[in-house]
């Protein structure tokens, strides 16, 4: 599988700190029916993807996801946590732009070791139940949303819907 | 080389006068004389991780106190601004490796003294390299490669087996400030444990480089963070290559502009995406003649050593706090048990999961075990329960070797729980 | 980029200069000032010791200007084993000082470095005026108000100290961790009518969640004095009805910048005043005396001095802006008011200020005088003057441990004899307090260590004295951070250092 697992079998292998404390942050997840998370490689625990699906919220009824990557530093690292859509498209949402980045305090800013996958969830979830409109990323739909709210609603719904908007083509997300 | 011409009469007139009486706080089991001389000058065998500033600095001392075999690893190649404090490093040495020019300049200066270089990874090496030192001593800037290098010590530890104790004296600087610390595997706190008392590198909120840019950092962040990956797409961002930092500094720069702020040069880019750390010559003097003077006192008992951390604050007059870091009972890395644990080669996973909840002196709840290349049984989420649950009626020794380690976590432990597996 | 070319020649010529890359690590500590500063320094070492190379390295790789070492001794087979700048066996026999300058310079081609094998007797007899050239001298147990800041270092084995001798240290820029004065309490006039001009009920909210704490403050403020009679808050009671005020001013319950207001709300009864410490140095006889020929940090005080004597009775303002919740627009608007202000306090600051370049409300100052301050000599015991002891008295009830190793280390030196008893030290030590005073209980710790290793003059301990030593020869050269005033007193056996 890796190109070095000759000099990998001499050495006796170790659990390394980070493996173990990912193993404990996802075997003692406690996520609402609303977040699922998604191996593509069960054997692989730092790479994975979560899917949001809001039950309530003006993005109800839509399936969002988002990718995360844990290096071998964690959890003095944060996890690397984006939002992918299908190739192209993306979401509309104050909070994450149009490359799928996210704003959120504690995978930055206020990530601390003692943060678990949980929090980073949790904290994901709330973006979609409460977006910010004044620290945004999508600069457009923040001031949609804070200048004409029934609009900005209006557009949430196209948009998960896979419409266009201004321009922008995003991405359906309608849960199946 | 011929050794034997080395010490010249009166070399250790100074070191000699501590090895050969014992002072009033000095371990009696501590044997003045020739013995110990002997040991430190033709027994004892020293690693140096990291020949920067901090290793030079050690390299020197050790050299000068008589340790006469020592080895050192590093991955780098000299730099130019290395050269304000890497004092065995000259300008035409720029580009070298620098274990290698290290090595060889020591061995030049103190005459006896053998130095073999290792220009690579420590990940490169496996436990029988590690075991044949009787100390580590750790000048790295790096906090990953410092947890690597501190839970492998904390795991080669055998308790059958004293010699596989090996003492880690880890030292780090930035700017005025530095520490050292001595670390016991298994009996003091590790690295591990301290993790969280780590300054963190300063990172601003994503949406405030986006959009409510008020300072040079933010436009520079603006350019590595959000430009970067957006125009260069899956190009790798090297921060040594001028050629890239030119390009952040040109966009953070042109952004600053639009917002009409103050202050994005080329150092500050630099110092921003490379996370540059001040370093001076002094600091680091201070911080690694502590970490050989631990050394010297372990290697020949000749005082007391540090119990185990010196925290060092030259900023404003000289500072400093000695103290007891305090071992951490969920430390993922020394905390927890290590159990050793002889089951029949017929065990089932499942079976070994019962005993595991049954077992009086651990009663886990809902364990989830691993090996350290694969999941034996994870509880949860229930993707991974339902990959892993077909090991279930697996015989234990299907998945786990003689010898093996499980790590087994839960909500019930601290952290975690190690178990070596052998079979009836 | 359509202007591809124009920014790539910029970008060109903002790439540093060679020089500036071998410092980067440094210059993002003392900048280019504390560099030229280094640059233009003249060091003098008396002996080539192990300790001693140990400083110069440190001094030498950052780039001082010159150094010279005094040595007229040769290299024994001793100092060949415990010096790094000298070569092992082949060095045995030569000049110290020579050889020591050789090795040293190869560190840094920009420094100068001179051997002078004449003895410190022979200069003291011939050319007094030897040492006035020097910025900085090391290891010169000799008290004069016209030599340069001289430190002195002293080890046994596993202890040492160092204490520095300067006639007067200023410091223009102490490198503080704590926030310049925004003068939110004496809020200046363009500060004010922008904080009462802005209409809050109508913001619009985004903007309103991005109002700059300080501002916010300000205002709040203003209105509390406008109905209080002009007096900011005063009572417990006055402040958290302030704070509730401002957190009343919230039109969501998550603006941070309104949370950052309140958590500020002090500086709205603290007093923006000129800090004790400056006020105490306007009282200095030197400025009364004040002539042309005083020196620079003089002028630049009475300066200073005159300027806090009007309204509203502060320093200058600083032009840096701490970072904080707000819009880019408004902390630019916020950050240029400050800067406008600041230029017109530095105008006002007057033309006599000789040092118009520094930021003059950080100007913080340490200053000691060391007259009454002796040591043991070299040359053998000397009277150690009454008050000195009772300071020793003093340092070994308040901090016992420290005090042992110091006076352990200063009967070493009292004694100057190759192999003291722990009886003749205990006795030095006891002379060196006043009569009546005991010795700390942790005397023996030390005097024991000193009698196992009274010449040994150990790599490691010499290692972390010069990296001491030279940091703080740092500090005073650059005129940037806080030196120690006293001795710094260094035990590698429990590895603490403390201050007596």
């Amino acid at each position: 599988m890796k190109k070095n697992e000759d000099a990998a079998a001499k050495k006796k292998p170790k659990t390394s700190a980070a493996q173990i404390r990912v193993q404990k942050d996802l075997t003692e997840l406690d996520l609402p029916s609303t977040m699922k998370t998604n191996f593509p490689d069960p054997a692989d625990l730092l790479n994975f993807s979560l899917t949001i699906t809001p039950d309530e919220g003006m993005y109800k009824g839509g399936a969002f996801v988002f990718s995360f990557a844990i290096n071998t530093n964690y959890p003095h690292d944060p996890p690397k946590v984006k939002c992918t859509q299908t190739i192209g498209s993306q979401i509309y949402h104050p909070n994450v732009d149009l490359e799928g980045n996210v704003c959120l305090n504690i995978l930055r800013e206020d990530w601390k070791p003692v943060l678990n996958l949980n929090s980073v969830m949790v904290g994901l979830q709330y973006l979609f139940l409460e977006p910010n409109a004044d620290d945004p990323l999508n600069k457009e739909a923040a001031i949609e949303m804070s200048k004409n709210r029934d609009q900005f609603l209006a557009n949430v719904k196209s948009s998960m819907r896979g419409h266009n908007i201004k321009g922008v083509q995003y991405a359906n997300v309608l849960a199946r | 080389m011929a050794e034997s011409t080395t010490d010249w009469q009166d070399r250790y007139y100074d070191i000699d006068q501590v090895l050969n009486t014992p002072g009033p706080r000095t371990d009696p089991a501590f044997l003045a004389g020739d013995g110990v001389k002997d040991f430190l000058r033709n027994q004892a065998k020293i690693l140096v991780i990291g020949a920067g500033g901090l290793g030079c600095e050690i390299l020197a001392n050790l050299a000068l106190t008589g340790f006469k075999d020592i080895h050192v690893i590093d991955m780098d190649t000299i730099d130019i601004s290395n050269l304000n404090r890497q004092f065995l490093f000259r300008q035409k040495d720029v580009g070298q490796p620098k274990a290698t020019v290290a090595a060889e300049f020591i061995m030049k200066r103190v005459p006896g003294v053998k130095v073999t270089p290792y220009f690579g990874k420590i990940q490169d090496k496996d436990d029988d390299y590690y075991l044949q030192f009787n100390l580590v001593i750790c000048g790295l800037d790096s906090v990953e490669a410092r947890r690597w290098m501190s839970a492998t010590l904390v795991n080669l530890v055998d308790p059958e087996n004293p010699e596989s104790l090996k003492p880690l004296i880890d030292g780090g600087t930035e700017g005025f400030k530095g520490q050292a610390r001595v670390i016991l595997p298994t009996i003091t706190s590790c690295y591990e444990c301290s993790l969280d008392m780590l300054n963190k590198p300063t990172a601003f909120p994503i949406c405030t480089i986006a959009n409510t840019p008020r300072l040079p950092e933010h436009c520079i962040e603006w350019a590595s963070v959000l430009e970067w990956p957006r125009v260069q797409g899956d190009k790798k961002m090297d921060t040594d290559d001028p050629e890239h930092i030119g390009w952040l500094y040109t966009v953070a720069a042109a952004r600053a502009k639009e917002f009409k702020i103050e202050g994005v040069t080329w150092s500050l880019t630099q110092g921003v995406v490379k996370n540059i750390i001040p370093a001076i010559a002094s600091t680091n003097a201070i911080i690694a003649a502590s970490c050989c003077n631990e050394a010297f006192k372990i290697a020949t008992s000749s005082a007391a050593y540090l119990n185990n951390y010196f925290m060092l604050i030259g900023t404003e007059g000289v500072y400093s706090y000695t103290f007891e870091h305090e071992k951490r009972d969920d430390c993922p890395v020394c905390g927890g048990e290590a159990l050793d644990l002889p089951i029949s080669s017929e065990l089932t996973v499942e079976q070994l999961i019962e005993l595991l909840v049954e077992k009086q002196d651990v009663q886990i709840k809902k364990p989830s075990l691993s090996t350290p290349t694969s999941q034996i049984y994870l509880q949860a989420p229930p993707q991974l329960e339902e990959a892993t649950r077909p090991n279930l009626a697996k015989k234990v020794i299907e998945l786990v070797p003689e010898g093996g380690e499980v790590t087994v976590t839960s909500s019930s432990l601290p952290f975690s729980l190690s178990l070596r597996i052998s079979y009836k | 980029m359509s202007t591809s070319e124009a920014i790539d020649i910029t970008t060109a010529l903002a790439q540093p200069d060679s020089k500036t890359r071998r410092y980067d690590r440094q210059l993002r500590l003392w900048a280019a000032s504390g560099q030229s500063a280094l640059e233009n320094s003249r060091l003098l070492v008396i002996s080539g010791s192990a300790t001693s190379t140990s400083v110069l390295k440190n001094l030498v790789l950052p780039g001082i200007g010159h150094f010279t070492i005094l040595d007229p001794a040769t290299v024994s087979p001793r100092d060949a084993g415990n010096n790094f700048f000298l070569e092992g066996e082949s060095s045995i026999g030569k000049s110290r000082a020579q050889e020591a300058v050789r090795l040293l310079a190869e560190l840094n081609d920009g420094v100068e470095g001179r051997a002078d094998t004449s003895s410190l007797q022979h200069i003291l007899d011939t050319d007094p005026a030897y040492f006035a050239s020097y910025t900085l001298a090391l290891d010169l147990l000799w008290a004069d108000e016209t030599l340069p800041t001289l430190v002195v270092v002293n080890s046994a084995g596993f202890l040492g100290e160092f204490f520095i001798q300067f006639h007067e240290h200023t410091i223009i820029d102490s490198h503080s961790e704590t926030a310049p004065s925004l003068r939110i309490d004496k809020a200046f006039p363009a500060l004010l009518d922008y904080a009462t001009s802005l209409d809050f009920a109508s913001m619009d909210p985004t903007d309103h969640t991005h109002v700059p704490y300080v501002v916010i403050l300000v205002r709040a403020l203003a209105d509390w004095k406008a109905a209080h009679d002009g007096a900011p808050p005063h009572t417990p009671a006055d402040k958290k009805l302030f704070k509730e005020r401002v957190q009343a001013m919230k039109i969501k319950f998550d603006e941070e910048n309104f949370d950052e207001a309140e958590a500020q709300a002090y500086r709205c009864w603290t007093e923006t005043r000129v800090p004790p410490d400056i006020a105490a140095l306007f009282d200095d006889p030197q400025l009364r005396a004040l002539s042309p020929a005083s020196p620079p940090f003089f002028h630049l005080l009475d300066a200073l001095r005159q300027f806090t004597l009007a309204p509203p009775h502060t320093l200058p303002l600083s032009s840096t802006l701490p970072d904080m919740k707000a819009n880019t627009t408004s902390y630019i608007h916020l950050q240029k008011l400050y800067k406008a202000r600041a230029e017109e306090d530095k105008a006002a600051f007057g033309p006599s200020s000789r040092c118009p370049s520094t930021t003059p409300s950080s100007t913080r100052s340490s200053r000691t005088r060391t007259g009454s301050r002796s040591c043991a000599g070299r040359n053998g015991a000397r009277s150690t003057p009454t008050p000195r002891r009772w300071v020793r008295a003093a340092a070994a009830a308040s901090s016992p441990k420290a005090t042992a190793t110091h006076l352990a280390l200063s009967a070493l030196a009292a004694l100057a004899t190759p192999h003291p008893t722990v009886a003749a030290l205990t006795a030095a030590a006891q002379a060196l307090l006043p009569p009546g005073v005991a010795l700390p209980d942790e005397f023996a710790d030390a005097v024991g260590e000193i009698a196992r290793a009274p010449t040994a003059d150990l790599p490691n301990t010499a290692a972390f004295l010069g990296g001491l030593v030279a940091q703080e020869a740092i500090k005073m050269i650059t005129k940037q951070y806080v030196p120690i005033d006293s001795y710094c007193v260094v035990d590698l056996v429990e590895t603490w250092t403390g201050i007596v």
